[in-house]
């Protein structure tokens, strides 16, 4: 490798990692806008033209800040704490590709190396808590790293299921360029909607976004793991936070809404880092969505979800799109019939499934109903 | 969903119970309320809640203010339902002096009472929300207080602190246009409260944190001296407004929602379902409202015989009481004591504590719906 | 047909408490927000609204109405109110009513809860309520009006039309609004526009 390589990589790393960062904080701006609109007020309007510099005045305004640090707390890894969280999240851009051929490192265990980075935010959460020496910070990061843990199954059996399906597309199901070279046919979601489902479930829980928030519940244990970092240091863990919900989204619309593909796309080139980022944006909007009008979970039903909902559905669903692909493939049967099947088994399965959750629920509202009359 | 979870406990271990403070500064306490929490793991052992924060000596100055600087006062105890506390303290008044208040002025009060209490409903609405975690209701909740609020300045000048009752009726007449304006306030109110009954009412992840937290029992309620939706939501059927009727509620139709389980959900639902009830209350009084003076026979200078005298009203949060001691003759009062519903409300917070997660006392805190300037006076 | 039976199949598990809500909130996005972008907009009052209470003028006399009774002073249940009176030149040279003039009136808006007591116990029309709600000064003794800057006020808020020098005695209009009948010359205003006040 040559210097003038070299300096091309520094330049491309230079440049994505300042993008990231300008989005992050469009992203911040355009959530608030959002929420605002769902809850019928305008959000920021008076900092630079519609509000639009009000993430960077913030930013402005925690680096002003004064820098403190409990005095019992353990110097080195206080310090050290928001970049082992921040550092995972931005590795996992190196493989993320915005077009054909336009990825940084196309490696071929592309979903490999992003399911090993996914896990390492846990050792942040849990350095931020433990060395603060505070007791709302130690629960806040007890309760995040179990609940960090525990999602992590259902994201990685859904990705793992879309590298199985991807296998009869390519030799390499694990390069993320593969993938999205695969669904051009059929996007993913409609073969597999349960995965999909499962995938946002587990990528807002790893985010911890609402309705998984507890872990920086505001209303309880206020802040969290993070209670006790003050300006930029508390703005890193808002930027990782950011940073990784732009990277789930990003994840989704690869493994399933077919990444940079689009109408048009093969003949126009610079259509495609558009596309991706239309269906990045929409994932976003869904997640925004979400957040405002449902409450947060409480830890031990969170986990309960987890471990007695989310991970045997997705263990069954990985164990479905598996038999379906293997069989299919032993009967040598032609790939758009393998997508029907598995696609109709999924809706099946879905219906099924979303008779039995609801089952329950109506079951303990209509003893509510009954009580109350008509609500 | 209730986890069962098994404690392996290690002889030559020592585990320690946790004490954390839930400050007087805290987002979750609904003012300056200190809480002191010993927990094991994350279930609450013992709750120790600390008050007087707020305490501004009511009592005692209104034995420096003639009675008619008191309802000023009055206005700022529980400071979300001022027209109730007035009202109250404005009857005791009228009970030393036996002054007859025209039909009028009772169905003014009425009606800006139950106006006052559809507003300190949605205002519980919108904090429980937020408690819980949801960022809609509070949207929601106080978008429709400002719209109560709005009718509350053209017919007292003031859209919180208002000094408008009066004892023998009311300061002065309602506005031009009030009529029009109140149904058009009630239609407003009714999609606000099912869009506010939509988000939340049946939403699972909001039962599964309220249903079967904190709940409470009819002999403990009674125990505790607790009143108002909690003491409803437990089952005991006991609403002033029908055990011991004042100003013209005998002649309006409406019932009392009664829960049975007494957790925080139930306390929930009575609250909401006591909005639809006081929109049915202010139907009823805007069509039997009628001409007439709007103040009895008193004198400018108030000035009660001796006596003792007690007045109960059911406010929003609960039974407020008012116990006015004249010594006969003079411009002030001799004593004042005033039962604050939140205060008794908040004697049951240890028992319905003790057991329950972390996660779960701002939400059974939040059920309580207590105001700290009525806690504290 | 296919549509029909899939949304029959799909229709329970989607009407999730959970879903409703999402959809409330989606409702909510299209409409209009009820932000009021202050100061740009300024609110609109109501015609009784109170805030700090001014002074009044009478423009045929051209002197205060206030004759410095300290019954204001007197009521007002935060002490803000400080009066003295004088003996009224006019009243000497027969261009006035007023036996004793206002001599000095000091009115402290930091304290003033605006409970409106001092106008109800005016017998002279003399104290109204104002409709500024925006009194924040830079300096704490600005907070302290004096009889010039109240009268000044008083002056503004009947420019405004939120005040007019009544028809009637107030004893008179007292006496009317306790008795059988209410009387048709007080207590009819609307709440949109600002009309004739008491």
């Amino acid at each position: 490798m040559s210097i003038t390589d070299y300096i091309l990589i520094f330049s491309i790393v230079f440049v994505m990692f300042n993008g990231i960062l300008v989005s992050v904080l469009a992203v911040i701006y355009g959530e608030r806008k959002v929420l605002a609109r769902l809850q019928q007020r305008i959000g920021p309007s008076r900092t630079g033209p519609w509000g639009i510099l009000q993430t960077l005045a913030d930013a402005v305004k925690l680096v002003l800040k004064e820098d403190i640090r409990p005095q019992n707390s353990d110097r080195i890894i206080f310090y050290l704490a928001p970049l082992i969280i921040f550092t995972p999240i931005f590795m996992l851009w190196v493989v993320l590709p915005f077009g054909s051929g336009l990825v940084l490192g196309d490696i071929d265990l592309g979903l490999f190396y992003v399911s090993a980075l996914l896990g390492l935010s846990v050792v942040g959460m849990v350095a931020a808590g433990w060395s603060s020496n505070s007791k709302y910070a130690m629960l806040g990061s007890a309760r995040s790293a179990a609940q960090l843990i525990s999602y992590e199954l259902p994201l990685i059996l859904s990705i793992l299921s879309v590298g199985l399906f991807a296998q009869l597309f390519t030799d390499n199901p694990f390069n993320l360029s593969n993938i999205v070279h695969a669904q051009s046919g059929l996007p993913f979601i409609f073969v597999m909607p349960l995965a999909f489902i499962l995938f946002l479930i587990g990528g807002l829980a790893e985010t911890a976004r609402i309705p998984f928030d507890i872990p920086h519940a505001d209303e309880e244990i206020v802040g969290g793991a993070f209670v006790e970092y003050s300006g930029i240091r508390w703005g890193a863990f808002q930027l990782s936070e950011y940073t990784g919900l732009i990277t789930m989204a990003f994840l989704a619309s690869i493994l399933f809404l077919g990444g940079w593909s689009g109408p048009f796309s093969d003949k126009f080139v610079w259509l495609q880092p558009f596309y991706i980022s239309m269906k990045t944006g929409f994932i976003i909007l869904l997640a925004f969505w979400i957040r405002a009008p449902l409450p947060r979970l409480r830890i031990d039903q969170l986990m309960a979800f987890a471990w007695k909902v989310i991970i045997p559905i997705s263990f069954a669903n990985f164990i479905l799109v598996s038999l379906v692909v293997f069989m299919g493939d032993r009967i040598n049967l032609p790939i758009y019939q393998i997508q029907l099947i598995l696609g109709c088994l999924n809706l099946v399965s879905m219906i099924a499934l979303g008779y039995l959750i609801t089952a329950r629920r109506k079951k303990r509202l209509a003893v509510y109903r009954e009580r109350w009359g008509e609500k | 969903m209730e986890t069962k979870a098994t404690v392996i406990r290690d002889e030559n271990s020592e585990t320690a119970e946790l004490r954390i403070n839930m400050g007087p500064q805290h987002p979750a306490t609904h003012g300056v309320f200190r809480m002191v929490l010993t927990l094991d793991g994350e279930r609450v052992v013992t709750v120790e809640p600390h008050i007087g924060y707020l305490h501004r000596g009511s009592e005692k100055l209104t034995e420096g203010e003639n009675f008619q600087q008191i309802t000023t006062l009055f206005d700022r105890l529980d400071y979300i339902s001022n027209f109730n506390n007035e009202w109250v303290y404005v009857r005791a008044v009228e009970r030393a002096m036996e002054v007859e208040i025209p039909e009028r002025a009772e169905f003014i009060r009425i009606i800006l009472g139950e106006l006052n209490r559809i507003a300190s409903h949605f205002l519980f609405y919108g904090t429980y929300g937020l408690d819980i975690g949801a960022m809609n209701p509070v949207m929601i909740g106080f978008r429709e207080r400002e719209r109560i609020q709005a009718l509350f300045e053209g017919v007292s000048g003031a859209r919180m602190m208002h000094n408008y009752f009066r004892v023998g009726g009311v300061k002065e007449d309602l506005p031009e246009g009030f009529v029009p304006a109140v149904y058009a306030l009630l239609e407003h109110l009714k999609k606000g409260y099912e869009d506010a009954r939509d988000i939340l009412t049946e939403s699972e992840i909001f039962i599964e944190r309220t249903a079967g937290i904190g709940a409470l029992d009819p002999e403990k309620t009674l125990d505790y001296g607790v009143t108002g939706p909690v003491l409803r939501a437990a089952g005991v059927d006991y609403d002033i407004r029908k055990a011991d009727p004042y100003s013209m509620y005998s002649d309006i139709d409406f019932s009392v929602p009664l829960g049975s389980h007494g957790d925080c959900y139930d306390r929930y639902m009575v609250r909401m379902l006591e909005i639809e009830q006081s929109i049915k209350i202010i139907e009823q009084c805007v069509k039997k409202l009628p001409d007439g003076p709007i103040q009895g026979k008193v004198s400018r200078i108030l000035r009660p015989p001796e006596g003792d005298f007690f007045v109960h009203g059911e406010n929003p949060r609960g039974d407020l009481g008012v116990y006015l001691v004249s010594s006969g003759g003079t411009v002030r009062p001799y004593r004042l004591k005033i039962r604050g519903p939140s205060f008794s409300n908040l004697m049951a917070l240890k028992s319905m504590m003790e057991g329950a997660y972390l996660a779960d006392s701002t939400v059974i805190l939040g059920s309580l719906d207590i105001v700290l300037g009525e806690v504290d006076r | 047909m296919f549509t029909a039976l899939f949304l029959f199949f799909l229709w329970r598990p989607i009407s999730l408490g959970t879903t409703t809500g999402l959809f409330t909130a989606l409702k909510h996005a299209f409409r209009r927000p009820v932000t009021l972008q202050y100061p740009t907009e300024q609110p609109l009052l109501a015609p009784r609204f109170m805030a700090h209470p001014v002074l009044t003028w009478d423009f045929e006399v051209d002197e205060p109405y206030c004759t410095g009774c300290l019954i204001c002073m007197k009521i007002c249940p935060t002490d803000v109110i400080t009066v003295s009176m004088k003996d009224n030149e006019k009243f000497a040279s027969e261009e006035s009513k007023r036996r004793k003039i206002v001599d000095d009136f000091k009115l402290d808006v930091a304290d003033c809860i605006m409970c409106g007591l001092c106008v109800d116990y005016c017998n002279f029309d003399a104290i109204v309520m104002s409709d500024h709600f925006d009194a924040s000064v830079d300096n704490r003794s600005n907070l302290v009006h004096d009889l010039q800057t109240l009268l000044e006020e008083g002056k503004g808020q009947q420019e405004k039309g939120r005040w007019s020098p009544p028809a009637t005695k107030k004893s008179q209009r007292r006496s009317a609004a306790q008795a059988k009948t209410p009387d048709p010359s007080s207590s009819d205003e609307t709440k949109e526009q600002p009309s004739e006040e008491k």
